[in-house]
């Protein structure tokens, strides 16, 4: 009984992927990488709308620093023809360290304020940059004969 | 994909052969005299030049074009089904398509093409180039272009200056460094005009700002290019532009991040919500409370979340939320509804009753004891009070029952409560079912009829149909909170009739030969419904037939008319309460939920024993289905009259993610176009089932499952659901199951006939057919075949 109640409780605080929800790309500058900043409807009861408008749109300010054509840029480049591209087998280049950094933002928003609602980011990286998914999770309660399913992977891990 | 096959490798091959082969013999056999005789600068800028070409070479050949991996199934399952073709997107005021891309189940973005021969999406897909056998595309383009430019710049100046030496050495031609630089020099010149037609070719491309493939298509020829940047930007993008990382291999992992309930919700307009917040501790604890409940108690923080009407979700969720809502707020969520209508399992025992000609329920005793619970509350008020009992009863789920009884139905007997206790053994779809019913027949009243007649339903189902019992127990506040916004809209209509006692709807008179029959029927017999044994137990009371001739509550009716039909009405066979709503159909369901709400009240008193009563309970079930099948013979027959009704016709709608929804009241007999699927046979089972309160978990899920594919798929899936719960059927589940099985059975076995109900409803106004829809739905199931309409019981 009380392993039964035992699990029961952890079943109740084990959650299951119900749906997931994607925010699609920003098309409207040109193939730069934007994120709609649209609140998508089926996350209206689960986060707040401000919370998740920031999250894009600091994600989306960390792709324009990525791709932003300056200082840097030209220098690897030049770095990159003058070594005959071996320097790519050295060095990170500069889209690689923001999107490590930006990898380490959404890491830290999943952590921070999506995970306590139920909700996991998916770095957009992993899909090719055309989506940004959020997992959506429900409490499986005591619902479940389904195995216990917390979701902690990270979509990093796949 | 496929392996490349040997012959791609071919023209690669070839470029490389010629290439370091040709530059190589240059450097061995003019290089000498040129840096004796020219300029001993010229071989090291030669070999820099052509270490350069060879790097672009390499990077153009092996480097990741900007594959996009294939999206998962989570991504395109939306899509998959429905998408169009096309999508468009604003770039930059220029309307651009996107192209839905089948082998990646993605819609392609923006300047995004599949190549063939690698088959993968490549991002800003340039062509697939044989030469160097890989896609140039986003990021390698840049590579590409360096590699035509500087291979340019080579073959010219290995031409031009094997020339040189050729021409100073005319008289040693036949030498073999003359010879050899002439070989050179051949191939170099040959090769020369096609590599500088496709360098002139993309230079032309790069200030422009396309692609070759958007040159080649035509794409922007005649308008303009939304993504160039300007001749001089356009190749300071491509020679400066950092280039992305690919796609397709992510270098590092992260650590997962755990999720784990409770959850945050935010802006909870429930007193939870505030808790929640400030820690999951209470929510917890609330969780705690609860072990037991399932599906109901879900997760407080589920009930925190406001339920939407229905959205298409799983019904567990769905149930959760509804139940949560319900148990939470007790108060208010007028959206989960799920007091207020009287399901069809609940009123399936009065209705039950009624046909066994036990002392049916007086309507007004129903209606009362709905009124009672309802409150005093208008109709709004009614369905949010009527959510509360259940509320409150599903708060408890399984010492609910009584709870939930005695709120909902204060003068419903003990028996009924006690009977509900015994059969609330499942939630789930039934509970779903019982919701949907309750959604259909409405408010307040519904909820006091839904919650008893489900109590009684469960009670006399239990024996027969458990998934009834189900239904009825937890269901009750658990449909109620399902149904909720399309109940409560119901509810009001459903209230307003039952409150006026006035018949909205021109009364169908099959509906009261129904009822009358009900009356007449022994109680015995009709022990499939258990609790509606105890209905008709009590004495055909003028009530009851009263309210048989009640036409003007028609909702109520149509759930009342299974057991009441058996004789005039189109004798659905649906359950009571399924029968009622479907004699119903021409009538709002609300008078029929009042007219059963009596008599569900009063019916405890008298079914207290019938309904410990197992073997009556067969006995009854078995007479039930008779009933059923004559009362099917009937509704279809009044189906067909009725179907002129349109919308006004019972609607058997199903209760496609909603609460009943309004439309497709249409009487199996009169079935119209087929509906969505949304609506079809998946509503017309859930309605039909849930009419007899004997919603079984596969068919709800089924339903639901199809539910949410409607728009989809029309009628596959309510057509497995059908056929799953035929498959499902039982001989001797009892007659509560009949209407469903007949249902289903009818579904089954004649698509047209269930989705014909949805389409026939559909167009009606929701909230106003939805009486209506419901009478007609309760006919349908009883028109399914009885083997269909037990299986999809259990």
């Amino acid at each position: 009984m009380a392993a039964e109640f035992h699990n029961l409780q952890e079943m109740q605080h084990s959650a299951l992927l119900v749906t997931k929800v994607f925010i699609q790309r920003d098309y409207s500058e040109g193939t730069v990488c934007r994120f709609q900043n649209k609140f998508p409807s089926e996350l209206n009861n689960r986060i707040e709308r401000t919370l998740l408008e920031e999250t894009v749109k600091t994600l989306n300010s960390y792709y324009v620093e990525a791709e932003k054509i300056g200082g840097q840029s030209y220098l690897e480049g030049c770095l990159a023809c003058a070594t005959a591209y071996i320097v790519f087998l050295c060095m990170e280049t500069r889209y690689e360290k923001v999107l490590k950094k930006i990898s380490n933002y959404i890491q830290e928003q999943n952590e921070k304020i999506y995970a306590p609602r139920g909700l996991l980011l998916t770095d957009p990286i992993e899909r090719g940059m055309r989506v940004l998914e959020v997992s959506v999770f429900e409490d499986r309660g005591s619902s479940g004969s389904t195995p216990s399913s917390s979701m902690s992977s990270c979509s990093s891990a796949r | 994909m496929e392996p490349p096959k040997p012959s791609a490798f071919i023209p690669v091959c070839t470029a490389v052969c010629l290439l370091l082969g040709s530059t190589s013999m240059f450097f061995v056999f003019t290089c000498p005299w040129l840096a004796l005789n020219i300029c001993p600068a010229v071989p090291p800028c030669c070999a820099v030049l052509f270490l350069f070409v060879l790097a672009n070479f390499t990077m153009a050949t092996f480097m990741d074009a900007g594959v996009l991996p294939v999206a998962g199934e989570d991504e395109d399952k939306d899509d998959e089904f429905r998408a169009p073709l096309y999508k468009n997107v604003e770039v930059k005021g220029v309307q651009v398509r996107m192209k839905w891309c089948a082998s990646c189940h993605f819609y392609r973005p923006p300047r995004c093409s599949h190549c063939s021969v690698c088959d993968h999406c490549v991002e800003d897909f340039d062509h697939h180039c044989p030469w160097v056998n890989n896609c140039i595309g986003r990021r390698n383009y840049r590579y590409f272009f360096l590699f035509l430019l500087s291979l340019t710049v080579h073959m010219v100046g290995v031409f031009t200056f094997g020339l040189m030496y050729v021409l100073h050495h005319v008289d040693d031609l036949w030498k073999l460094h003359c010879l050899v630089t002439l070989v050179v020099i051949s191939i170099s010149g040959l090769f020369l005009i096609p590599v500088l037609g496709l360098t002139g070719f993309h230079l032309y491309l790069v200030s422009r700002g396309r692609t070759t493939n958007e040159q080649v298509t035509g794409k922007f020829q005649g308008g303009v290019n939304p993504f160039t940047r300007g001749c001089w930007n356009n190749m300071e993008y491509l020679v400066c532009s950092p280039i992305s990382p690919t796609y397709t291999v992510r270098p590092w992992k992260r650590a997962a991040v755990r999720v784990q309930p409770p959850f945050l919700r935010p802006e909870l307009d429930r007193q939870m919500a505030a808790k929640i917040r400030d820690n999951g501790t209470h929510s917890l604890a609330l969780q705690n409370k609860r072990p037991s409940a399932g599906a109901v108690e879900l997760s407080d923080i589920k009930q925190l979340k406001t339920p939407p009407p229905l959205p298409p979700k799983p019904d567990r969720s769905l149930l959760k939320s509804q139940v949560a809502v319900s148990d939470d707020m007790g108060h208010h969520t007028k959206s989960i509804i799920p007091v207020s209508i009287p399901t069809v399992p609940q009123l399936r025992p009065v209705l039950e009753a009624i046909s066994r000609d036990s002392s049916p329920i007086p309507p007004e005793q129903l209606l009362k004891a709905s009124d009672q619970q309802a409150g005093s509350r208008g109709v709004p008020d009614v369905s949010s009070g009527s959510k509360e009992s259940p509320a409150r009863g599903s708060h408890q789920v399984q010492p609910l029952l009584q709870p939930s009884g005695s709120l909902q139905l204060n003068s419903l007997p003990l028996n009924s409560r006690s009977l509900t206790l015994k059969h609330s053994s499942r939630h789930g779809s039934k509970s779903q079912l019982l919701l949907m019913h309750a959604d259909g027949l409405g408010s307040n009243l519904a909820a006091g009829i839904i919650s008893t007649s489900g109590l009684l339903a469960s009670q006399c189902s239990s024996s027969v149909s458990p998934s009834y019992d189900n239904l009825i127990s937890p269901a009750d506040s658990q449909f109620l909170a399902q149904r909720g916004a399309p109940s409560v809209s119901y509810h009001s209509h459903f209230m307003s009739l039952g409150t006026d006692g006035t018949a909205p709807r021109p009364a169908p008179h099959s509906y009261s030969p129904v009822f009358m029959g009900v009356a007449r029927h022994s109680p015995q017999p009709r022990d499939s419904s258990p609790s509606l044994q105890g209905l008709t137990s009590r004495d055909p009371s003028p009530s009851y037939q009263g309210f048989l001739q009640r036409d003007s509550s028609p909702g109520f009716q149509g759930l009342i008319p299974r057991d009441l039909q058996t004789q005039s009405i189109t004798s659905r066979d649906i359950p009571p309460p399924g029968a009622a709503k479907r004699e119903a159909t021409c009538h709002g369901l609300p008078d029929s939920l009042r007219d059963l709400i009596p008599q569900d009240m009063t019916l405890p008193k008298s079914a207290a024993a019938r309904y410990d009563n197992f073997s009556k309970t067969i006995m009854a079930s078995i007479h039930e289905r008779r009933e059923l099948e004559e009362r099917e013979r009937m509704l279809r027959v009044q189906a067909r009259s009725q179907a002129l009704y349109g919308p006004d016709v019972g609607i058997y709608d199903i209760p496609s993610r909603r609460s009943l929804p309004p439309d497709n009241v249409r009487p199996s007999g009169s079935r119209g176009p087929t509906p969505p699927a949304y609506g079809s046979r998946e509503f017309l089972m859930s309605t039909g089932i849930l009419g007899y309160g004997l919603r079984t978990s596969p068919l709800s899920s089924s339903s639901t499952s199809s539910l949410t594919r409607g728009p989809k798929t029309s009628s596959s899936p309510l057509q497995s659901s059908s056929s799953s719960l035929q498959s499902k059927g039982r001989s001797s589940s009892p007659a509560y199951l009949h209407p469903e099985r007949q249902a289903q059975g009818h579904s089954s076995s004649s698509t047209s006939t269930l989705p014909r109900l949805p389409t026939n409803t559909y167009p009606a106004p929701p909230y106003t057919s939805y009486p209506t829809a419901k009478r007609s739905s309760l006919p349908f199931p009883s028109e399914g075949k009885e083997s269909v309409a037990l299986g999809t019981l259990k």
